[in-house]
């Protein structure tokens, strides 16, 4: 197993030198530069064509892009992020600010949609055709369905216009910094954030569930006699757990990558709202970074997701 | 029928119905027979006919949509006679005898052990409800009944998970599970079905072992009549939720007396008769069970069907122990097996 995830974590740095390369060719492909966006209007009608080139040039703009992504990769390989085109403020420290407050949001909102969703879909299940079942239903298909910018608008709509109970978004008041002051400003975020994700865990739980349920291990389990909640639980929920926690898994990645919608609608200043500024000024080194780092995030969920099911699933070997 | 000292499990016109999209598909329909202890009851029919749910009535293992209509399970415990039919599926006083007293092994090997648990889990699991043995007499209990199953090296195999079990193997370990806690009665629903020959008579040596040594009462559904003339003292025939005939096993078989019986004794190739020898098979097929034609079920694929036919048969003794439902049981009886 140990050989296995060494050969896993190597595999890592191909996969994302060549997911940076196709990222870096798709920002090359889109029309204007950095340049475009570094200087005020007003001051670029003041230019000419020369001073422009030669701005391009000290950037290192004028090189074949090949170049460029040469000399990104291995300063980034020396530990160097490089600068933001935009202020030239370190990524380094860029990312710094940002994923606190991403992972903040994140770790609230997956924590609390997995353990609803698990509860809610396993309590589906075993009521199923009931009441509870069909409302927990319909419920999770609207959940599953609506958008989350929508939602999004509506919590802010509601609960922080109407009823003002919560501010409209951001992440504190400036000179608040405590968790305390704080926390008002990631009750809506975090709230719309896990209706989404709980929604999907929720059905997945539960068709999970529903399936284990249906298997003749279960009759045999009921045959010896024990008590329904370990029949359910422990043979039941046991089994149904593996595909839940490859669903899970593989939402891991917005801790790190943050979730661009709801932190646009919020004004979360995460690494998801960082990352449209970024792409929307062309400011590559930036997002480049953060690509690479959510290509990173999710290549180690899958690799987390994979130890995670050979621990649940005996059957499970890896590398082999 | 008989003295209620050797008995241990007694079913009596017990009625099972199961209903799904507003029709009700009687599965059983008056079934009645004794479990003896330390003696082998074995239930044969073809596919359909009721014989694991009349298992799974006694296990109040049923589906959801189907109930025990009528009729009564009796289960003569060291405790006092326990009407199995009337207790909750679940609930506790099931949960107690389940496992501990009656005792169920299934079809499917493969798919009837829990892959995620080891194999030791699973037998000290029904240990641990209905014995206070200590964790790690628990644990000696499960090496103890691998080895009498003839599993090899039991203390490194109890740990192992199923995937790790072949077939037969596995077939062993469920043995092992439904044995733990000594039942008095095991049922035993076609257990050899999916696994090989050589294993299959592996398997009910082991079987006929715990009747002799530890006097358990056995009911074996089967479809194989090779299996009834080597293992059964008694046999119940059972065609589309009725026993047509039962009895002995030297009755049914030796003088067999309803045709659905000889049609299913004369359908059995011999061996060393050749490639040639007349197999006959039985006529037609099982009615519908949602469309199910008025008297005799078996009238319609029966050599000797006749006008009367057309109502139910009721049920006849030949001699104390040999019943058979058949309304020309007179002339049929004494023919001899053919």
């Amino acid at each position: 197993m140990l050989t296995y995830i060494i050969r896993r974590v190597l595999i890592l740095i191909p996969m994302a030198f060549a997911i940076c390369f196709l990222v870096y060719l798709g920002l090359e492909l889109t029309p204007g530069d950095a340049v475009s966006h570094m200087i005020n209007p007003d001051a670029l009608g003041s230019m000419n064509a020369d001073q422009l080139e030669a701005l391009r040039q000290s950037l290192g703009l004028g090189q074949p892009f090949y170049v460029r992504f040469w000399a990104w990769f291995t300063n980034l390989i020396q530990g160097n992020f490089g600068y933001s085109m935009n202020g030239g403020v370190p990524i380094g420290s860029i990312i710094a600010t940002r994923l606190p407050a991403t992972l903040e949001l994140a770790a609230v909102a997956l924590v609390f949609s997995t353990v609803l969703g698990c509860l809610l879909g396993v309590v589906s299940a075993l009521s199923r055709g009931s009441r509870t079942d069909n409302v927990l239903t319909v419920i999770g298909m609207l959940g599953v369905s609506i958008p989350e910018f929508f939602f999004g608008l509506v919590a802010i709509l509601v609960f922080a216009l109407n009823l003002g109970w919560f501010p409209v978004g951001g992440r504190s008041m400036p000179g608040y910094m405590t968790l305390w002051d704080r926390l008002p400003h990631l009750v809506l975020p975090s709230l719309v954030l896990s209706i989404m994700l709980t929604a999907g865990v929720m059905r997945y739980a539960r068709s999970s569930m529903l399936d284990a349920l249906s298997r003749d291990f279960i009759k045999t389990a009921r045959s010896k006699g024990i008590p329904e909640w370990r029949v359910n639980l422990l043979h039941g929920f046991r089994v149904a757990l593996t595909p839940v926690v490859v669903l899970i898994g593989f939402r891991l990645p917005v801790l790190i990558g943050g979730s661009v919608i709801i932190e646009q609608v919020f004004q979360w200043p995460g690494i998801g709202n960082e990352f449209i500024s970024a792409v929307r000024s062309q400011d590559y080194p930036v997002v480049m970074t953060i690509a690479l780092l959510s290509v990173m995030a999710v290549l180690l969920a899958s690799l987390i997701v994979d130890i995670l099911t050979a621990v649940i699933d005996p059957r499970v070997r890896l590398g082999e | 029928m008989t003295d209620t000292q050797d008995v241990a499990i007694s079913v009596r016109g017990l009625k099972t119905f199961f209903y799904t999209n507003n029709r009700c598909n009687k599965a059983l329909n008056g079934v009645s027979f004794d479990i003896k202890k330390g003696k082998t009851l074995c239930i044969v029919g073809e596919s359909g006919c009721g014989k694991s749910v009349t298992a799974a009535s006694i296990m109040q293992l049923l589906p959801t949509l189907s109930r025990i209509e009528e009729g009564e399970i009796i289960y003569h415990s060291d405790r006092g006679d326990i009407p199995l039919h009337a207790l909750e599926r679940n609930g506790r006083e099931m949960r107690r005898v389940r496992g501990a007293e009656i005792a169920m092994i299934f079809q499917d090997p493969m798919t009837a052990l829990n892959p995620v648990y080891s194999v030791g889990f699973q037998i000290k699991e029904s240990l641990k409800y209905h014995t206070d043995m200590s964790r790690r007499a628990a644990h000696e209990r499960a090496i103890t009944l691998l080895t009498e199953m003839g599993i090899a090296l039991p203390e490194k195999r109890v740990n192992d998970f199923p995937h790790r079990y072949s077939g037969g193997m596995r077939q062993r370990a469920m043995i092992a599970m439904a044995m733990a806690c000594n039942p008095k009665v095991l049922i035993a629903d076609e257990p050899t079905t999916a696994l090989d020959v050589t294993i299959q008579a592996q398997i009910f040596e082991l079987m006929d072992k715990l009747k002799r040594e530890h006097g358990t009462g056995i009911m074996l559904i089967t479809h194989d009549m090779g299996v009834v003339a080597e293992l059964a003292d008694d046999v119940a025939v059972m065609y589309m939720g009725n026993i047509v005939e039962a009895g002995t096993v030297d009755e049914v078989l030796r003088n067999p007396v309803h045709p659905y019986t000889r049609a299913l004794l004369a359908s059995v190739p011999v061996l060393g008769n050749g490639k040639d020898q007349d197999i006959k098979a039985i006529r037609g097929s099982t009615p519908d069970p949602l469309n199910r034609p008025k008297g005799c079920q078996f009238a319609d694929r029966c050599d000797f069907a006749t006008a009367q036919c057309q109502a139910m048969p009721d049920e006849t003794h030949i001699t104390p122990t040999h019943r058979v439902m058949c309304w020309r049981h007179e002339e049929l009886s004494g023919h001899g097996a053919q």
